[in-house]
């Protein structure tokens, strides 16, 4: 507010109307000379405020949004890519323990239903043999050792689901590493608004970005909610398809 | 029935870990493993594989690629070659097919099914 007073020959003669009024004692020609001079004043304060005004909020407005964006673009986005490659990892790594300890007791499963098979097998020919001497094994053993034979096949089933079951890895691990390509167009994205906003040049943000996922290079699985209308329900779905296809040849 | 050579692909370690076990309760002892098509393909062109075991979405060389290069080899275009994938839309099946799989299982997948479609596979090739 520095500058120069504009048009100072119209502040003088308000100036001296309000003087001559003040001399003369006359209060409505005073309070009308008054706001002349206020209106004059605001007249030329007002566009220059404004012009202020307006500067401060674009200046505000682009330095929050670059900000965000430059934290969104540099720290934000590499560290969800950053997450979700630790989600895998760690599904990884459950998925290969459990698989290691199903490895591991097999063999253990394995040894106790061949022990209990042998032990009954001897069993047999022995209480055939000497009946009398047969009496004083338990029959409570025997049957122990026909339920070990028996549980140890349920064993082996349960150790083969559990095998199946870190299938899910496979699952999940598709499903996070579509929605990681996303971050990474996302990342591309707003390192490329970044530098628009820094004054650099005006690309098509979208240019250069990688292709859309093509059911060519494989779309992953099927997600609840969002399946695709032409997805198959399951295994017999697609069974059916196969027969239709090789009916139709 | 133990010397049918395998060769399994997937870019997931699990799931071939998963496939290696199961061929192996089933009495197959000879597999391989691959983590795409890129480096699946010289192991198939250098090896006498029986069967071919792969998934479709995989960094590199899709399976279905693979298996178009399968095809195209005169010395593997009559390879059995078993998809074992997520994929499941109804024209990734018809290609799949198309393109000359033998075998389309979609995961997850049971120890069931699985043998299923192998014996069903290896019954064909003992055919031929």
């Amino acid at each position: 507010m520095s500058s120069t007073i504009q048009d100072p020959e119209r502040y003088r003669a308000r100036v001296a109307a309000l003087q001559s009024a003040l001399d003369a004692g006359d209060c409505a020609a005073f309070h009308r000379a008054f706001e002349a001079l206020s209106e004059q004043m605001d007249a030329g304060l007002l566009p220059e405020l404004r012009r202020l005004t307006a500067t401060a909020q674009s200046a505000l407005a682009r330095f929050s949004a670059e900000a965000r964006l430059d934290k969104l673009a540099g720290h934000e986005v590499p560290d969800a890519r950053k997450r979700l490659t630790h989600v895998v990892k760690l599904t990884d790594e459950a998925a290969h323990k459990t698989m290691d300890l199903v490895d591991s007791c097999g063999p253990i499963v394995d040894e106790a239903a061949r022990g209990a098979a042998l032990l009954l097998e001897s069993w047999d020919s022995f209480r055939d043999r000497h009946a009398a001497v047969a009496n004083l094994w338990p029959e409570r053993a025997a049957t122990f050792l026909e339920r070990t034979r028996a549980d140890s096949e349920v064993l082996r089933g349960n150790l083969t689901q559990l095998l199946m079951a870190q299938g899910y890895q496979d699952i999940t691990g598709q499903i996070i590493r579509s929605v990681i390509s996303l971050v990474d167009e996302l990342e591309q994205v707003l390192g490329k608004l970044v530098r628009i906003a820094e004054g650099g040049e005006v690309t098509n943000v979208m240019r250069s970005l990688p292709d859309q996922p093509s059911w060519e290079r494989g779309l992953g699985p099927q997600v609840a909610g969002l399946e695709s209308p032409d997805a198959v329900s399951g295994q017999d779905d697609i069974d059916a398809l196969l027969s239709a296809m090789a009916a139709g040849k | 029935m133990s010397t049918v050579k395998f060769l399994v692909v997937d870019d997931f370690s699990t799931m071939r870990r998963i496939v290696k076990n199961l061929l192996q309760e089933l009495g197959y002892n000879d597999i391989t493993e691959a983590d795409d098509g890129n480096t699946a393909l010289p192991l198939l062109q250098a090896g006498s594989f029986d069967v071919l075991i792969t998934d479709w979405n995989m960094p590199g060389m899709p399976g279905i690629d693979l298996l178009k290069a399968v095809r195209a080899d005169a010395k593997l275009a009559k390879l059995p070659v078993l998809m074992l994938t997520a994929e499941a839309k109804r024209e990734q099946i018809v290609e799949a097919v198309q393109a000359g799989a033998s075998g389309y299982v979609i995961k997850p997948f049971t120890a069931v099914t699985l043998k299923e479609k192998l014996d069903k596979m290896l019954a064909g090739r003992a055919a031929a």
